[in-house]
């Protein structure tokens, strides 16, 4: 969405997703090969800033975790606005979680239409023997709403560095595709509205919270 | 964060040398992860790099301590701990060098390398390039000023931006009141300091070369134009954000007694709030946006440290936002809305990023903060004593909170001592479920319960006396029987007998007077939350209306500060005194202005009027504040206008010399304020301190009437005189600069026409203190309601103006008056200074025949002949010369008066002088 002049492109990544499906780690874990523990301590674990470069393109990362609890759910619009990415975890042992995800999709495409790049996580892969969301149903919504879909596991540094190249590759085609022409954002609309009415009963059960 | 280094790594010549010439050993470092650092651009001054270059800059980590421990190509051992880099040489010191920035690179196939961006080359030996780089970050307006004088060599670019800013103030005046054309405004101002600013030759080179020193410099003028602009900026963004911040107020007010607890805060966070609270509430003393946010920073650093076992704790958004929140609450800064709107709209140098600094995420972290307050998310269900109730909760009882709700509709069977039923805490209960019915049951069955105990005791004695007398008993008939009927007689005193009656005696069952260990009884707790009906009831069982907890409060204090209008009216009806004063000396009327209360307040002031109470509307607290204070601090305009129509006094200072003019920090509560003094725009302007030299002047009988009169608070009439003699002094003193003397006596209520005729001699004043002659007693016929001495706030009287303007003749006329010929303005000048200044002989004259101190010196230590010698006016000098003055008093400079002349060039004085000086010699 901006760039400054030098070419450098700078994009802002909101994580979101219910407390407790562990977006503060798998956000510690992507810049945790920076540094070791010890600097830690002089991290924010709710910013980070990366500098990245692809094929010669410069990429500065702003990645802002979000606030995760239900009381908090109002405050999302002051946080994603204006992002370039999104990244929607979800706990693949908590069935809630992916309902969450859901509602932000929603929520999102609603609010920021297309313009901003959807990925979704389904974290905590080392449990796989507790998994209560299907595979198939999880990685077929992605493609419905057009989102990237990724397991990933913090505790085993599974698929991070994946997940968040995957998102900086999209948004920088994002970006340039912006730039050139103007998007058909219809498609993805009626994506939308296509699965509305499948998730209206879970959306009102938590809006009502 | 906002100044970091930064460069385009593909565009350094090592990096590219490195790439183009050494691609083999290049790809060979990508595929075994190994880091490579480039020296960044600049520190480098030749463009010719050998291999042992490269290979010193590739670091291999080592196998044990892969993060900290590595070692280069050239096999010299280097540590890195807290984005330093340690090289090990084999003399002297090892070499160590920052780490400005990590990037992260990815080939054509999504093979990852990083690379390190570092400050100076690591080799030894290497001759360093050009001088070290800029300061890393700016923190404060100080390292602003630094960076633009240093970089421009003097201070001509600083100079430029005030010149900017001083023309921009003087084109718009005032700034515009709504936020789009005021940012506008600023921010073709910030442009044209930009473009002024890199007008300086030696700046552009030097911004040419570096990309990083420019955005320092961009962001360098920005903070000192809003250093410069601060004062003038932030008033009107108060005043455009004026309601919000009202609103935020009263919910933040009212929420104010919150604990940690109640808002889910990490128990390991506690121990830092304190410290992040004393660093918040700094925010207000910062003038620049860059200033404001990175005291945001430091707050949430100072959250995040670590706790007292020595452990890191992770802050994720759910931990951080309550306790912001918290720390929002208690920092009683009255308008943080306008501080985020204030760093959300006017970061100018930052715009082109969008929102992607950690700047804009802390700022964004504020708007959600205050957003979550204002949304009321905080206070639960929309009824605030249910929001009460919840804080009110100890970690203990949460969780038999559930249970005991419960237990509130079931009836309760037994009646041992330890029923809940007996328990005080289950009456508050009932009052907090509105369970009036019940409430008055048990208190009634208790008090009964408590008089027939007393009443026992004296039938007991009376027992042994009489036997038959049992009709007295009649009230308590049915209790007595209840416990007698179980005793194995009435007299018995067996050892089962005896404990029955016993635990009679130690039954604790709580009546309408008991008090919880916070001493507060029923009816506070049915005040605090609003239960008018129970109220009604307890004052009808004779609940003391004016009992008092912990903190002083009496029920009044708790109705009026959680807005529970009915609960107070009736509460007044019952006799609460209404101006009984708590622990912190507040009314019930400072807490029901302070949260935000207006349907309180108009029920307090009502009722006072209508009961013929005196409502004491300028009662102070413990911190000398009365309720208009607070109004005008939190920014509540109508509760203020309210106050002011009931009598409330904005010039009453407070323990801290402030008054509520002061406290009013937008022009809306300024507005209000003004409304007590019509038409008196000079009014505002005083600050109290003018107030105080005001009240300083002791020879001056008015003021010194108006210093009593402050301490009685409740004379507002007085004060409103004083209000109205400032009034009467500009129109005369506009009548006066109009040389119109017959408009100036009317104005001071004298008779012009007594005057006129007369042929005064000047060199007396009267013939006699008790003279009765015709001219005598004009002079004292005039008996003015106007004070001829009275002196607006910068101390002029209206004969130093008469003075100032040359009205010899209305100089006359005052001194017949009774003017103070010798009164001194804020300056210490008298009239005659002023005469000397203006060169008005004739004034300076009249003013020496009729006994002015000619020796009289102003705060700068000089005396009537100084001004007359400095300005350069040769008539003044000449008739001040005629009375003697003495010629070798000293001014503030210690110069005498032909030294100041001298200095000047004003020949003819100079010749004057020393003329005199022979003369007399």
């Amino acid at each position: 969405m901006s760039s400054a002049p030098s070419g450098t492109h700078n994009f802002k990544v909101v994580l979101l997703g219910e407390g407790c499906v562990g977006k503060t780690s798998i956000l510690l874990r992507y810049i945790e090969d920076k540094f070791n523990d010890k600097h830690l301590t002089t991290l924010q674990a709710t910013f980070l800033n990366k500098k990245l470069n692809i094929n010669g393109k410069r990429i500065n990362l702003s990645i802002w975790d979000t606030a995760g609890q239900e009381k908090f759910h109002a405050l999302g619009p002051i946080y994603y606005r204006n992002s370039n990415g999104a990244i929607l975890v979800y706990d693949i042992t908590d069935e809630d979680s992916f309902g969450k995800v859901k509602n932000w999709v929603k929520e999102l495409k609603k609010m920021l239409g297309s313009d901003i790049v959807l990925v979704i996580a389904g974290n905590k892969v080392d449990l796989e023997h507790e998994r209560t969301v299907p595979l198939e149903e999880a990685e077929s919504y992605a493609k419905m709403v057009g989102a990237k879909h990724f397991y990933t596991s913090a505790k085993l540094n599974q698929g991070v560095e994946e997940l968040f190249l995957e998102l900086t590759r999209e948004m920088v085609e994002r970006f340039e595709q912006n730039s050139q022409t103007e998007v058909n954002r219809t498609s993805r609309v009626l994506v939308v509205e296509d699965e509305a009415p499948t998730q209206s009963s879970c959306c009102s059960g938590s809006r009502s919270n | 964060m906002e100044g970091a280094y930064d460069e385009i790594i593909s565009d350094n010549p090592f990096f590219i040398q490195f790439k183009n010439e050494y691609s083999n050993l290049l790809q060979h470092c990508i595929s075994q992860s190994w880091i490579i650092c480039v020296p960044r651009i600049g520190s480098l001054n030749t463009r010719v790099f050998t291999v042992e270059d490269f290979c010193a800059h590739v670091l291999v980590p080592s196998d044990e301590l892969p993060e900290t421990h590595y070692s280069t190509l050239t096999e010299k051992q280097v540590t890195v701990a807290n984005k330093v880099i340690t090289l090990e040489v084999t003399k002297g010191l090892p070499l160590q060098s920052h780490i400005l920035f990590e990037e992260t690179f990815y080939t054509e196939d999504y093979i990852k390398y990083k690379v390190w961006c570092v400050e100076t080359p690591l080799e030894p030996n290497t001759n360093v390039g050009d001088c070290a780089i800029t300061k890393d970050y700016l923190l404060s307006i100080n390292d602003c000023i630094d960076l633009l004088w240093t970089q421009a060599a003097g201070r001509q670019v600083l100079d430029q931006i005030e010149l900017n800013v001083q023309q921009f103030l003087k084109k718009h005046s005032p700034l515009p009141i709504a936020l789009a054309p005021l940012r506008d405004a600023i921010s073709e101002l910030y442009t044209q300091c930009l473009q002024s600013t890199l007008q300086n030759r030696r700046l552009r080179e030097k911004c040419k070369v570096s990309k990083h020193l420019l955005e320092n410099i961009k962001l360098s003028v920005e903070c000192y134009m809003q250093h410069l602009l601060f004062d003038s900026l932030f008033k009107p963004i108060c005043t455009i954000c004026a309601y919000e911040d009202s609103h935020l107020n009263k919910k933040i007010r009212n929420m104010c007694d919150i604990q940690l607890r109640d808002l889910d805060i990490k128990k390991e966070l506690y121990h830092a709030v304190p410290k992040a609270k004393q660093i918040l509430s700094k925010i207000v003393t910062y003038n620049t946006v860059l200033e404001k946010v990175l005291c945001l920073k430091q707050a949430l650093n100072a959250i995040n440290k670590k706790d007292n076992s020595n452990n890191v704790v992770l802050l994720t958004a759910d931990d951080l936002l309550p306790v912001f929140v918290f720390l929002l609450i208690k920092s009683s800064i009255p308008n943080w809305y306008s501080q985020l709107k204030y760093m959300k709209e006017f970061r100018f140098s930052e715009v082109g990023n969008g929102d992607c600094d950690e700047s804009a995420f802390l700022i964004t972290t504020l708007e959600a903060v205050i957003e979550h307050i204002q949304s009321g998310a905080l206070a639960g269900p929309p009824n605030p004593e249910s929001y009460y109730y919840e804080s009110n909760l100890t970690e203990d009882n949460l969780n038999d909170n559930g249970q005991r709700k419960n237990s509130l509709t079931e009836s309760i069977s037994t009646c041992d001592t330890n029923s809940r039923e007996e328990t005080l805490e289950y009456v508050f209960d009932l009052i907090k479920a509105n369970n009036s019915e019940q409430v008055q049951y048990l208190l009634e069955k208790n008090q009964r319960h408590l008089q027939s105990l007393q009443q026992n005791e004296r039938s007991a004695v009376k027992f042994a006396e009489n036997q038959d007398d049992d009709d007295d008993e009649d009230d308590d008939e049915e209790y007595e029987t209840e416990i007698y009927q179980k005793l194995c007689h009435p007299l018995c005193s067996c050892k089962k007998c005896c404990s029955k009656i016993s635990k009679n005696l130690l039954k604790t069952s709580p009546t309408v007077s008991s008090r919880d260990s916070h001493g507060l009884t029923p009816l506070h707790i049915a005040s605090i939350h609003g239960k008018a009906n129970i109220v009604e009831i307890l004052i009808d069982m004779g609940a003391k209306i004016n009992a008092t907890d912990l903190n002083e409060c009496t029920p009044l204090h708790y109705a009026a500060s959680r807005g529970h209008q009915n609960a107070l009216l009736l509460l007044l009806h019952s006799g609460a005194s209404i101006n009984q004063a708590n622990i912190d000396k507040n009314t019930p009327l400072h807490l029901a202005v302070n949260n935000g209360h207006m349907n309180c307040i108009k029920a307090l002031i009502y009722f006072a009027e209508h009961g013929r109470k005196n409502l004491k509307i300028n009662c102070t607290n413990e911190h000398g504040n009365t309720p208009l204070h607070l109004a005008a601090k939190w920014g509540y305009e109508g509760i203020a206008k309210l106050l002011i129509e009931n009598g409330a006094e904005p010039s009453l200072q407070n323990h801290n010399n402030k008054t509520a003019f002061d406290y009013a920090h937008n022009l809306k509560i300024l507005q209000v304020l003004k409304l007590s003094t019509p038409n008196l725009y000079e009014y505002i302007h005083i600050t109290s301190t003018e107030v105080k030299t005001l009240n300083c002047k002791t020879d001056n009988p008015v003021t010194l009437k108006l210093q009593s009169l402050k301490t009685r608070n409740n004379e507002t009439n007085n004060v409103t005189k004083t209000v109205e003699n400032l009034k009467r002094l500009e129109r005369i003193f506009q009548a006066i600069s109009y040389g119109d003397v017959k408009l100036a006596c009317f104005y001071m209520n004298i008779k012009y026409e007594n005057y006129a005729n007369t042929n005064i001699t000047t060199d007396r004043l009267s013939c006699h203190p008790l003279c009765e002659c015709q001219l005598c007693k004009k002079t004292h016929q005039t008996i003015s309601d106007y004070d001829i001495n009275f002196a607006d706030s910068n101390g002029l009287t209206a004969l130093h103006y008469a003075a100032r303007y040359g009205l010899d003749e209305l100089c006359k006329i005052l001194l017949l008056n009774n003017a103070n010929i010798n009164s001194s303005n804020r300056k210490g000048q008298t009239p005659l200074h002023l005469a000397a200044l203006n060169n008005k002989i004739m004034v300076i004259r009249f003013l020496l025949d009729n006994g002015a101190n000619i020796n009289a010196i102003d705060l700068s230590g000089n005396t009537p002949l100084h001004d007359a010698c400095e300005v350069g006016n040769i008539g003044a000098t000449k008739m001040l010369l005629n009375y003697n003055p003495n010629l070798n008093m000293i001014n503030g400079s210690e110069k005498s008066a032909i030294e100041v002349a001298k200095e000047k060039l004003h020949l003819t004085i100079i010749d004057l002088i020393e003329k005199h000086t022979n003369k007399i010699k």
